[in-house]
């Protein structure tokens, strides 16, 4: 648990160092009125149910927080598992666009009962998400491109191609004549992930499908002998090397796991949330995700609790425009702690150096 | 005349440098021995400005000051050549020579100029160089020479020598010394850091040891003796040298691995057996192929011609995994950067090479259990300190690592040893300890490979050395033949008639 | 037609190449720089925003400002914190990301560009950023060749303990590599904003930052080489922005999408085709420790 510290700290920090921010260019009484705004946004509006009683107003700020959690902890996962083998992938937006573009289409075009719709989307989702990450990892392997480089081509790749042409052109909606509908066809209702709370909240499956996601991950890296050779090659390949374990058929399968993860998180954001591909995807859950598995430390459940705050203070970002304090400023609190947890990491590794003689 | 006063170097919780004062003499050639972790090099490199003192002072004619970095030391008149070279592989001679006092014509480099200025220190002081060669084509005992030429240049009255006969021939050793003595004519002071006490009573003409930290004693050459050096060094008795074992006498053993006319990058037509029950030592200069050799027959790099035969069955692929389960214990020299993974906990690294299969393993999990109990056996066996499975294996000393590193390979009771460089950086008493289980293991019938830079180690150790030239082989000798000078040839691929 | 081209590859180059030289100084040094990208943006931003209360050309050096100022993070957090260099460069990227689009929505209510700027004053016909991002390789090509500096920057990213040894300080050597190379990173993101367009758009500088990275690799670390390949590489994204508006008929038949994607697949391919003739500093990417011997 001392691990989680350099985490922990730097985000609390983050946000105080932020709230002096808005407090210095507004005023400290619309700071607070501000934050604690984003608060009840995030975790529930706690002192209007107790005013009124109604369960609403918990349970939707908890559903539009849990909606984003999901698909941060997907994408998250996705950068924190290719970590482990001592890859960068910061293609996950890309990954997660040809996912959610996969889904979208499985799931408006195909026909087929419920589970079995939602499955065969799912399944789609990780294949396209999976095959495009393998091609920076084949890159990497046969002609020795740096993955970082080559993934954020992709990244650009894959939006220009999806969003400026295939959304807009071959796989426009069709279903209706009116042609002021943006984006690609709705799915059909049995592709749809299902509600967890009924009506009240948007909170669908697919946060469970992320919980399991993590818990699975970190079991996988912990439990099985496969995942101590990722570990083992993200640490030293020369010695991973020696002791027997292929580094190559390594990088190919935590890549490709990576690209499965980014394009479940596409899919939960289709299937839960979108139901199509919408004209612009909103905000960039894959460098998001980036920012999840730094400051979650690469460790999967870290990723899942940092995926969780933060999915919380984004959804609960929107209600402090009502005080003048602009919606995106979650994404700051966000890049700050990055910035705190890439230094603290060296503030912890410098003082243990010290220790040792 | 350089006086140290008195000087404390703490390095952590330990005390580096321990109250040691010692003089540096114009015209002298000073040796300064111990074992590893003695403290030669940090009192070394408080003169030299990379270290300060804790206590204590440096004094030069007599005037205390203070030496903070390499440059100040430099002003002062003293150089140092260290173990492993700071020369940029990738600029001329001349470049880096001049590196950090460039001279310049308006703003702009005059290398035309500064290549006059080298050559002419080069002519100087009797050294031929091509100033304009690129360093990473020159020969190891060249670069050492630019090495030398660098601090010459800059008009240093004191040089410093760490460890430079670790990487030469014993020819170019023999070179060294002359220039040495040249220098000390012309009234420099040569200190020379070294643990070789033959080289060290030929050289000098004064001698200091020190030990754990403190300095134990003063002799010249003509009152002493290696083995009262030895003892110095070490303060108890020396360890026996461990017993090679009696040779059964049951007749040629088997051959366990068999390279015929191999070629790899890095290797051309190598042929060699290694037998059951015999030490196989590869000797040369760094860089020969002796590395490239270790790495095709631990499965870590392929071959493009030639056959490879282990127990007599030729293969056709190779790896490190098959290598493993065939019976091959490797013990790489760069312990940190091939055997363990510092970050990894000590009953990890204990794990790595067979942590696929039973007992480390339980289908596709990790068995923790066993693997605490494999471990905590291992760690008491090989007296591995601390005892802690779940201690970051970089928290341990380097002799530890070693030695776990060792315990771990031939717990695996292997058929054929690949050891390289085995004994670098450890003490006397971990130096033995690792030989006696070499010879145990050559006892219990096992094939040993051996691959050491420390010719003495090689010829101390083998039962037939080959010595590597330019990837092939260029010499083969059996024990009770080995003559250093017609081995030190073939290191430089002379064939004599 | 072809003049067209080479006209739009002089305007689109400039930003490529000024960041392409930023980032071969850096890692000429030793250090990784991938958050070029952010220092682009930051001196993107800055630049736009400050001409709109000074003149151009100030906002040209503001925005230069802007950048060394992000590259003394990402100095001070690799070179004296010893952070991985490539974690440290992503941080400050996404910093940057979510900082611009911030302030452009908080300051200007506008969530896709700050108002218009006056440009910079054609010279011939081509802003004097052109012009410049055809010297100014030469410059540094004569920089690293033939001055002491020089000198010690190659050799402080090939083998740092040989500067410490002879005397030379490596971290204040290295950091003023990285604080060069933000502030040509800025000077290429302000070259986006005051050049090439007029404004500050939400996007930039759109992975340009990356593709000088790529073109620093492709041109194998030297000056000359990494502004080729970026004047190359300006070709691809000359030929979308080129081609969309004189030859209007192409759109019929090659998506816009397809355009759009085209310089990060050329770069993508190029970097595949060179293969991993690793010419890189060989001390890249190692942060320097004085204990370490």
């Amino acid at each position: 648990m001392r691990k989680a510290l350099p985490s922990v700290l730097s985000v609390v920090s983050a946000i105080i160092l932020c709230f002096f921010a808005a407090a210095l260019t507004r005023d400290f009484g619309t700071a607070v009125d501000a934050f604690l705004a984003m608060w009840w946004g995030a975790f529930g509006d706690w002192p209007k149910f107790f005013e009124t009683g109604s369960a609403a107003t918990i349970l939707r700020p908890l559903g539009e927080a849990g909606t984003k959690a999901a698909i941060l902890t997907f994408t998250g996962l996705s950068v924190a598992v290719a970590f482990r083998v001592g890859l960068f992938n910061i293609g996950a937006q890309g990954q997660l666009v040809v996912g959610a573009l996969a889904a979208a289409v499985v799931g408006a075009k195909v026909n087929a009962p419920g589970f079995v719709h939602v499955t065969l989307c799912l399944a789609a989702a990780a294949a396209a998400g999976g095959l495009y990450a393998l091609i920076p990892a084949v890159l990497k392997l046969k002609r020795g491109v740096h993955e970082v480089i080559s993934t954020i081509m992709l990244n650009w790749v894959a939006i220009s191609l999806v969003d400026n042409w295939l959304v807009i052109g071959p796989l426009k909606a069709t279903a209706s004549g009116d042609n002021s509908i943006s984006g690609t066809d709705q799915i059909l209702p049995s592709a749809e992930l299902p509600r967890l709370l009924g009506e009240t909240s948007r909170l669908n499956f697919g946060l469970v499908l992320a919980l399991f996601a993590a818990l699975g991950t970190w079991l996988f890296l912990t439990r099985f002998t496969r995942g101590f050779e990722w570990k083992a090659i993200g640490l030293s390949q020369d010695a991973a090397r020696a002791a027997g374990i292929d580094v190559d058929r390594g990088f190919l399968e935590a890549m490709v796991l990576a690209g499965a993860f980014a394009g479940l998180g596409g899919a939960v954001l289709i299937l839960g949330t979108e139901l199509k591909y919408p004209a612009t995807l909103g905000a960039p859950w894959g460098f998001d995700g980036i920012a999840m598995a730094l400051i979650g430390q690469g460790h999967p459940l870290g990723v899942l609790a940092i995926s969780t705050l933060f999915g919380g203070l984004r959804a609960g970002g929107t209600r402090m425009q009502l005080f003048g304090v602009h919606k995106s400023f979650p994404e700051l609190i966000q890049g700050l702690a990055l910035l705190l947890v890439a230094a603290k990491l060296l503030w912890e590794r410098l003082l243990r150096k010290r220790g040792t003689p | 005349m350089i006086e140290l006063r008195h000087i404390t170097k703490r390095c952590g919780t330990t005390l580096a440098l321990d109250d040691v004062s010692l003089d540096v003499r114009p015209g002298e050639r000073l040796a300064l021995i111990g074992e590893n972790g003695a403290g030669k090099s940090s009192l070394m490199n408080v003169l030299y400005g990379l270290y300060q003192p804790d206590a204590g002072e440096v004094c030069f004619d007599g005037r205390a000051v203070k030496v903070k970095t390499p440059a100040e030391a430099l002003v002062r008149g003293v150089g140092m050549v260290h173990q492993h070279f700071t020369l940029v592989p990738t600029l001329t001679v001349t470049e880096n020579v001049v590196l950090g006092h460039e001279p310049t014509k308006g703003g702009r480099l005059d290398l035309a100029r500064a290549r006059r200025e080298v050559d002419a220190t080069c002519a100087k002081f009797g050294f031929q160089l091509d100033t304009g060669a690129v360093v990473r084509e020159l020969s190891v005992g060249s670069q050492q020479k630019v090495e030398i030429v660098k601090a010459l240049h800059r008009g240093v009255k004191t040089l410093i020598l760490d460890e430079p006969t670790a990487v030469l021939t014993p020819q170019e050793a023999d070179e060294l010394f002359a220039v040495t003595r040249r220098l000390s004519d012309e009234g420099m002071a040569v200190v020379l850091i070294s643990h070789k006490l033959r080289e060290v009573l030929s050289f000098a003409t004064r001698i200091a040891v020190l030990r754990r930290g403190k300095k134990v004693g003063e002799r010249t050459p003509a009152e002493t003796t290696e083995d009262e050096l030895a003892r110095l060094m070490i303060s108890g008795d020396v360890p026996l040298s461990p017993q090679r074992g009696e040779d059964r006498g049951e007749g040629p053993k088997p051959i366990r691995l068999s390279l015929t006319n191999l070629s790899a990058p890095g290797l051309t037509n190598v042929s060699l057996d290694v037998r059951a029950g015999e030490i196989l030592g590869i000797a040369g200069v760094d860089g020969n192929g002796q590395r490239e050799l270790a790495e095709v027959v631990t499965g870590l790099r392929p071959w493009t011609s030639g056959t490879f035969t282990l127990d007599g069955r030729a293969l056709t692929t190779w790896n490190p995994r098959l290598a493993h389960q065939s019976g091959l214990a490797h013990i790489p020299e760069d312990r940190l950067r091939r055997a363990l993974i510092s970050d990894l906990t000590v009953e990890e690294n204990v794990s790595l090479g067979r942590h696929q299969s039973a007992p480390f393993a339980k289908g596709p999990f990790i068995d923790f259990t066993q693997r605490r109990t494999i471990t905590t056996a291992l760690l008491e066996a090989n007296d591995v300190r601390p005892r802690e499975p779940e201690l970051r294996a970089g928290g341990l000393s380097g002799g530890n690592q070693q030695k776990l590193v060792v315990g771990r390979e031939l717990d695996a009771k292997p058929k054929l040893l690949v050891v390289v460089q085995p004994t670098r950086g450890l003490d006397i008493a971990a130096v033995a300890a690792v030989r006696e289980k070499l010879f145990a293991e050559r006892q219990r019938g096992c094939a040993v490979l051996l691959v050491s830079l420390d010719l003495d180690e090689v010829l101390e150790l083998s039962d037939r050395v080959l010595v590597m030239y330019a990837g092939s082989i260029s010499g083969e000798f059996q024990k009770g033949e080995f003559d250093e000078r017609v081995i030190g040839r073939r290191m430089l691929g002379v064939k004599d008639a | 037609m072809i003049l067209a081209l080479i006209n739009s590859i002089l305007d689109a180059a400039p930003p490529l190449v000024f960041a392409a030289l930023g980032a071969t100084l850096s890692e000429r040094a030793g250090v990784v720089n991938v958050g070029i990208e952010g220092m682009m943006r930051a001196g993107a931003f800055a630049a736009a925003v400050a001409a709109l209360v000074m003149p151009t050309p100030l906002g040209v050096l503001v925005g230069m400002a802007a950048g060394a100022a992000v590259a003394g993070l990402h100095g001070w957090l690799t070179i004296r914190l010893r952070s991985d260099q490539v974690v440290s460069g992503m941080a400050i990227n996404l910093v940057m990301l979510a900082l611009g689009t911030f302030l452009l929505e908080a300051v200007f209510n506008s969530p896709s560009s700050t108002p218009a700027i006056t440009q910079l004053p054609l010279w011939f016909g081509h802003s004097p950023l052109t012009w410049l991002a055809i010297v100014l390789p030469f410059i540094v090509h004569y920089a690293i060749r033939s001055t002491p500096w020089g000198l010690r920057l190659r050799a402080v990213g090939e083998k740092p303990q040989a500067v410490a040894a002879m005397g030379v300080r490596v971290a204040p050597l290295r950091f003023g590599a990285v604080l060069l190379s933000g502030a040509l990173a800025g000077l290429g993101g302000a070259a986006l904003s005051t050049a090439t367009l007029d404004r500050f758009e939400h996007h930039m500088p759109s992975g340009l930052g990356f593709m000088a990275v790529a073109a620093m690799v492709f041109g194998r670390w030297t000056p000359l080489g990494a502004a080729g390949a970026a004047a190359f590489f300006a070709f691809g994204n000359a030929l979308r922005i080129g081609l969309a508006s004189s030859a209007p008929g192409l759109l019929e038949v090659v998506p816009k999408g397809v355009l759009l994607a085209l310089p990060y697949a050329l770069t993508l391919v190029v970097l595949s085709v060179q293969g991993a003739k690793n010419v890189a500093p060989a001390a890249l990417g190692q942060p320097y420790d004085p204990e370490l011997r």
